[in-house]
């Protein structure tokens, strides 16, 4: 049914409305980037002025975070790596097999991800710091995957559910041992599903501040946890706040972007086409 | 390749309750057998360990004359064609069907060879650049058919395959099933419940309920002498004319009280039954075997004419006796009026008499 006009009014002034209230915030962030110290904070805001680079400058190389972005990407791409090894055979097995304890796993599972990071941050630091884990990369990991492995194999579950298990055992009829026939006809198959499950495990992990500022240290120290510094008790370094943000976000956004079709294609798996 | 299922039993996992209860069956060499039963009744996990998708909890399972009970689904040589499932979506029809030589390791050019011969063979010889999207369901059907056939299979398997097309394209596909049962020569098994499908297929056909097997015969052998109540009931539609009755002796002939009806029991009963009178048994006849008759006729039964539906060229007429519905089938060209009286006449030979306790048919066998 085509919408009437007044449904499309009704429909295009929600999107401007929430359009505005997620962009303007973002735009002054990014103009603010771009500002020269002096009229970061002028008031009345200042338009016009010839944008500079020395917030960025100053943000990657005076205050090392290069460092951090190295760090955030070991940290981000390692502990989604280790997720989806782990989380993906084990969704599969859910997804799949029933046996003693099967169902008892999931609503485990899922427990996980209603546990605040708060309430595991004083357990990890000492257990970080009795294994001598902390302000160590690996250990970040190790801390991230208990938040990433349970939001693995709750999305894997789904779509390897929605596939019907006469797929694999087709194949297996048809020469292929399990594990042939996962790799030769499953996998194609939930592949965007992965895809869209590493690009939002990626996003909790590159943008986890909470665990990054307890468990970290000065070698681990990653972006959100070093962009926090620029907010003091006494004064707050807009420009370099905004610069740091937008260093944050622009990998997200092209990943989103290169990704895009995977993503709408995974997200909407198993939805009627 | 002959088949043979030995005392097999599997349980449901999780629980003690029993799936296939004992099953013991020989399926003869290029046979097309069917396995016919409602849901649950333990027809498709038969298949499925024949298969080697689910393990036996006891018995054994005969290929030829190798043991496969516990040998894997690839190492079988056997194929299968699913219910729910038809083509690997993320392959073309050529890619679907070349798909299980790939795992035998053939050459290219022999892949191609028998990928198209298997096409040609189902028909889908113009699709085979096709992707899954661009198929209809019974063509992707058609695929899996060719795909299952494509690596010469010593048997072939079928679960259900035609119930998730529509009823035109079901009758059409059936009919090239068994015309590619017929060229190819190869054992198959086929599951349904759907009764008209199994009596078109069958050579033979494996009546199933609760886990076991409640006949094994021919379509003929399963309509016209069912060994129990439940495969009477079961199989035919509309379903067998039953009453429940009991043997009595009346004068000289041994009849069945059917409640106000004295119903002679033919003579082929008489030597089985002569010594456990009277006895409460169940008497039935399928509706295709009474006719309408004159009241003149002796043997027949008053009654009155209470629906009438058209089947196209018969008709099936329900006729009220007493307490007693009676559904009949004639041909469409016997006149027959709503609220009519009418006269019944059973057909001696289509009389069936089975035990009221455990529904065991009465007829001797030798």
């Amino acid at each position: 049914m085509q919408p009437s006009l007044g449904q499309r009014l009704i429909a295009y002034t929600i999107f401007f409305i929430l359009g505005v209230l997620v962009l303007v915030p973002l735009a002054a962030g990014v103009i603010t980037a771009f500002k020269p110290r002096i009229i970061w904070v002028s008031s009345p805001p200042t338009w016009i002025f010839s944008p500079t680079l020395e917030n960025f400058e100053f943000v990657l190389i005076q205050r090392n975070n290069l460092l951090h972005l190295r760090n955030s990407l070991i940290i981000a791409s390692g502990s989604v790596t280790i997720a989806l090894i782990l989380g993906v055979p084990a969704a599969y097995a859910l997804a799949r097999f029933r046996f003693r304890g099967s169902k008892g796993l999931l609503q485990w599972l899922i427990s996980l991800r209603m546990i605040p990071p708060i309430v595991v941050a004083l357990p990890f630091y000492i257990l970080f710091q009795t294994f001598d884990l902390r302000n160590t990369h690996i250990g970040m990991m190790m801390a991230y995957l208990t938040f990433l492995i349970p939001l693995v194999i709750w999305m894997m579950r789904g779509y390897f559910a929605e596939i019907p298990s006469a797929m694999e055992e087709c194949a297996m009829v048809e020469g292929y041992s399990r594990l042939g026939a996962l790799r030769k006809v499953v996998l194609p198959v939930v592949l965007p599903g992965i895809i869209a499950t590493a690009l939002l495990n990626f996003m909790f992990a590159w943008n986890e501040y909470f665990l990054a500022l307890i468990l970290g240290g000065r070698d681990t120290s990653t972006l959100p946890a070093a962009a926090a510094t620029y907010v003091g008790r006494a004064q707050v370094e807009w420009g370099n706040l905004f610069a740091i943000n937008l260093i944050i976000m622009t990998p997200v956004i092209i990943l989103t972007l290169i990704l895009r079709r995977q993503l709408v294609k995974g997200l909407s798996l198993g939805a009627v086409d | 390749m002959k088949v043979v299922l030995q005392d097999l039993v599997k349980k449901y996992p999780a629980s003690d309750s029993i799936a296939v209860n004992h099953v013991d069956l020989t399926i003869a060499d290029s046979e097309l057998i069917v396995f016919l039963g409602p849901s649950g009744c333990g027809k498709t996990t038969t298949m499925r360990m024949i298969a080697g998708l689910e393990t036996p909890d006891g018995g054994k399972i005969f290929i030829g004359e190798r043991d496969v009970t516990y040998v894997a689904p690839k190492d079988r040589r056997v194929a299968m064609v699913f219910q729910n499932f038809s083509m690997y979506p993320s392959m073309t029809v050529y890619e679907n069907i070349a798909f299980p030589l790939q795992a035998l390791k053939r050459s290219k050019a022999e892949i191609d060879q028998l990928v198209r011969e298997a096409a040609e063979l189902v028909g889908v010889s113009a699709l085979l650049k096709r992707g899954v999207r661009q198929v209809s369901g019974g063509e992707a059907q058609r695929v899996s058919l060719a795909r299952a056939m494509v690596r010469r299979p010593e048997v072939f398997l079928m679960d259900e395959p035609l119930s998730s097309l529509d009823a035109k394209l079901r009758v059409q596909m059936r009919t090239e099933i068994k015309r590619l049962h017929q060229e190819t020569r190869s054992t198959m098994v086929f599951v349904t419940h759907d009764q008209e499908e199994a009596m078109t297929l069958g050579d033979r056909i494996v009546v199933m309920s609760q886990g076991k097997v409640q006949q094994v015969g021919t379509p003929h052998e399963v309509f016209f002498d069912p060994y129990n109540l439940f495969v009477a009931t079961f199989v035919g539609t509309p379903g067998m004319n039953l009453f429940d009755g009991v043997i009595q002796q009346s004068g000289d002939t041994l009849c069945v009280d059917l409640q106000g009806y004295m119903q002679p029991i033919p003579e082929r009963f008489r030597a089985t039954l002569n010594a456990k009178t009277p006895t409460p048994v169940k008497w039935g006849i399928r509706p295709e075997g009474i006719r309408f008759v004159d009241a003149t006729d002796p043997n027949s039964l008053a009654g009155q004419i209470e629906i009438i539906e058209s089947l196209g060229s018969r008709q099936l007429v329900f006729v009220r006796s007493g307490d007693k519905l009676f559904s009949v089938i004639v041909d469409s060209l016997h006149p027959v009026r709503q609220g009519e009286n009418c006269h019944l006449h059973f057909d001696e030979t289509r009389i069936h008499l089975f035990e009221a306790q455990n529904g065991r048919s009465l007829t001797q066998r030798g």
